[in-house]
């Protein structure tokens, strides 16, 4: 009875470890559901939305500029932000604000992107800590699945101007 | 209605076997994700310790348990090429203040290591690009922590006809003005991978 009960164990083991191992593939290759929080990306993303973040683009390198992606933070490894992309490697970016009289400019350099939130006036993001590594990057945000009024595509950056 | 039976019975079989391909294949990255991943170093930057084409051994386990300490070697993504991989010495964790002047410099220049960074440099100061030119680097970029080296002949220095998993004593690195890290392995010297223990010290 109990080599039964053990039996019973190890394959019940056997076979978490098997779907374990394949769902987290799925998050890995395919893409997840993230719930986002804060304000820094309102209106397009508000506080406790959530969000399928696809990871195929990642992969295969093919992030481009205005997507919005979900990254991990480069001053907390546990946490992940979610920003738009301004501008990729090479790309000259506005480091002033839209009400600043001078503007100031730099270019991002070789394997980073930078980011910004759409919230301007609320979000810390590259103007304050720089342009992060590409490597950082997790997935693209491409759908919103909840809240149900506003389910589907997001919309496109509030701060078209700023994308040179 | 033969060959549709026949064809069928060849359809059940590709399915069965990519099923188990992809089965197996998830298993295996999985266990590459959360134990360990055999890499292949190339390069100058971390001479003497571990020389061009060595094969080495980076558990991943430390990396996901945010327990990588100074003095570790782990091996990273790089901040400037997301597809290629660094291998490099923690110098400075978070909050640690690291030099950034050469041994040779006069006046020496310090900074501190900014919160989720860490402080890379190679072993082979004049031929390595580390933190002193690119700056300290996200701890989230780091992929595992070098804990095996495979060594080229055997133990005794007699040619073996298998490869056999030992590695040098201790990895120790030496910079002028500057605490001394010391890594020692005791591997128990069987031809698999198991190692004993793992002792590390600071002087």
């Amino acid at each position: 009875m109990f080599r039964g009960f053990l039996v019973k164990t190890i394959s019940f083991v056997g076979y978490t470890v098997q779907y374990g191992c394949i769902a987290h593939c799925a998050f890995e290759y395919v893409g997840e559901f993230v719930s986002c929080s804060g304000p820094s990306m309102e209106p397009t993303i508000t506080n406790h939305d959530v969000v399928f973040s696809e990871r195929v683009s990642r992969n295969l390198c093919r992030i481009q500029k205005g997507d919005i992606v979900i990254a991990k933070s480069p001053f907390d490894p546990k946490m992940n932000i979610c920003k738009r992309v301004m501008g990729l490697e090479g790309d000259k970016v506005c480091t002033s604000g839209p009400s600043d009289i001078f503007k100031t400019h730099t270019y991002v350099p070789r394997g980073h992107v930078w980011l910004e939130g759409d919230n301007l006036r609320n979000s810390t993001d590259s103007r304050s800590y720089g342009p992060i590594p590409y490597a950082l990057i997790r997935g693209r945000v491409c759908l919103k699945m909840w809240p149900p009024h506003s389910f589907g595509v997001l919309a496109e950056s509030p701060n078209d101007g700023r994308i040179l």
